[in-house]
């Protein structure tokens, strides 16, 4: 008992390394200064160069083809074509946040704070576990696009309700267990391979969030065309009904 | 020319406003921090290494910065937006066509809003992969996840406001996504849409959002952020455990403290 709380008390001994140290004005001031003003003009440029889109007046009667939302929303507007919509769009993303709001209450230790990637074995990691995950996902997204499943239809929900199971088992039960297989078969390899501690751990699994991030939005945006079908970015043809 | 400066630099009214002549001594320079509301941001002395542009990458500041120029562009554009079905669509098309500069500026306010969400999401990276979440700013980072959460419910409202077949059908298909959650999916949608289908009630909603309560929201919950950065410590340094610690560090510590006491 007293062990353990002693044991809990117990104070991480780091030491911190905070270098020289130099005046805001000018040393910091002039850095901030010189990038506040290219960053405006390159916005003054982009604004110059490009032109906000304006298209149609609202109309309810006409749906475009594809319809789409915003790019940063589009990674989830991918997964609703996978899986239950209370999945894609409620679930998953309430669960990505919470998780990313728990990450320093998981990984606690002090040490390793204020070091790019951590460790030698930081950017290993975070490359195998980025390749890992976009291999995942494109497999998926194309295997979700071809498996025919009878009928002149292809998915793999479509493919289990061909096989006589109920339609929770293709959009409900088999997207969580894949998302849940795929980052902790991800951490397994790791751990196998690396033995990792927590910090390289996170470092894993935020790279997984980050590669499916990226690789879904990626996916949605530019190979997704007329009907929401898989095409080549080169493929595509301007949405109708706008 | 020196004798002109000279007499606007030595007058009453610009030594009211800045109270010492250019901060060029240590002291001065301490004061020029101290008596500057935008300034006294920062502490007054940082690490070297923290104002190393690879080290932040300015992404935090630039975030920022971001938002003061949509705040900007964004008072232009509601000289002229008008919140209702009938007319907001009209209202952005002669801003684009008729009004001086209008295009210039919406081009601006959208494009900016985008780099927004992008700086958002790359600081969020940068400060995963420096490890600067860790103690004692793991709740900093959860400020974070609400900026950008916030971040997100901003770009997404403005979304809807030029009222043409993209905005519409964008936030119809987000719209829809919310409505699926499950229980209170009905309730989500009708409180996002203000009824059942996408209509004045909610262009005003998204409106009000828009443009008062996110807006105000964001710069509270930013000020507890950049207040925090300051008590935990400004930016992150290298943290190494003691055991694991450079030797040349546990050296020049000691020395250094040695010349600090030296000093007091
Ligand atoms: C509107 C959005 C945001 C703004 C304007 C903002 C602004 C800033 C600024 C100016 C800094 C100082 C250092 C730097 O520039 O990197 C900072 C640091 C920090 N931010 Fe943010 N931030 C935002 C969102 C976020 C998000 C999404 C996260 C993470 C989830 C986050 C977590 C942190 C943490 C932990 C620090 C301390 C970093 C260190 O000490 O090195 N912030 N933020």
């Amino acid at each position: 008992m007293a062990d353990e709380r002693v044991a809990r008390q117990e104070v991480e001994e780091v030491i911190e390394d905070p270098g020289e140290r130099v005046h805001v004005w000018p040393h910091l001031v002039s850095i901030e200064l010189v990038g506040a003003l290219i960053y405006l003009f390159l916005l003054i440029l982009a604004a110059i160069l490009f032109k906000a889109p304006l298209t149609q007046i609202a109309n309810p009667e006409l749906t475009p083809n594809p319809a789409k939302a915003p790019w940063y929303f589009l990674g989830l507007q991918e997964l609703l074509l996978h899986m239950h919509p209370a999945l894609a769009g409620v679930i998953v993303p309430t669960a990505v946040l919470i998780l990313l709001a728990a990450i320093p209450y998981i990984d606690t230790k002090r040490a390793g704070t204020g070091i790019w990637f951590y460790s030698p074995k930081g950017i290993p990691i975070t490359i195998f576990s980025a390749i890992y995950t976009a291999v995942w996902i494109i497999a998926l997204v194309l295997i979700d696009e071809y498996l025919p499943a009878g009928e002149g239809s292809f998915g793999i929900a479509p493919y289990l309700i061909n096989l006589g199971l109920p339609p929770a088992v293709g959009y409900i039960a088999v997207p969580i267990a894949l998302m849940i297989f795929i980052p902790w078969s991800l951490a397994m390899i790791v751990k196998r391979r690396w033995d990792p501690d927590t910090r390289e751990l996170m470092i894993c699994l935020y790279s997984f969030f980050l590669a499916s991030f990226i690789v879904l939005t990626i996916i949605g945006t530019a190979f997704r065309g007329h009907g929401m079908e898989l095409m080549w970015p080169w493929q595509m043809q301007p949405p109708t009904g706008v | 020319m020196r004798k002109v400066i000279d007499y606007i630099v030595n007058s009453r009214f610009w030594r009211s406003i800045y109270r010492q002549s250019y901060p060029d001594t240590p002291r001065k320079r301490v004061m020029a921090v101290i008596n500057s509301l935008a300034l006294h941001l920062h502490p007054v002395r940082v690490p070297k290494r923290a104002t190393r542009v690879s080290y932040t990458w300015g992404l935090g500041g630039l975030s920022i910065y971001a938002f003061v120029i949509l705040t900007v562009t964004g008072v232009f554009l509601m000289f002229y937006y008008v919140p209702s079905v009938r007319d907001a669509y009209w209202s952005i098309f002669d801003l684009d066509t008729r009004v001086l500069a209008g295009q210039f500026v919406r081009n601006m306010h959208r494009w900016t809003a985008h780099i927004m969400v992008i700086l958002v999401l790359l600081h969020m990276t940068r400060v995963f992969y420096t490890g600067s979440y860790k103690p004692p700013r793991d709740f900093n980072w959860v400020i974070g996840i609400v900026l950008l959460v916030l971040t997100f419910l901003l770009s997404f409202t403005g979304y809807l406001l030029p009222w043409d077949q993209l905005s519409y059908w964008a936030i119809t298909v987000g719209a829809e996504m919310g409505g699926a959650a499950p229980v209170i999916g009905k309730h989500v949608n009708i409180a996002l849409l203000g009824g059942f289908e996408i209509g004045q009630p909610t262009l005003i909603r998204w409106y009000t959002l828009h443009v008062i309560f996110l807006p105000l929201a964001l710069i509270v919950v930013v000020s507890m952020h950049f207040w925090r950065v300051r008590k935990d410590g400004n930016i992150s340094t290298p943290v190494y455990p003691i055991e694991a610690a450079p030797p040349e560090l546990l050296e020049k510590l000691g020395k250094a403290k040695q010349v600090a006491e030296g000093d007091e």
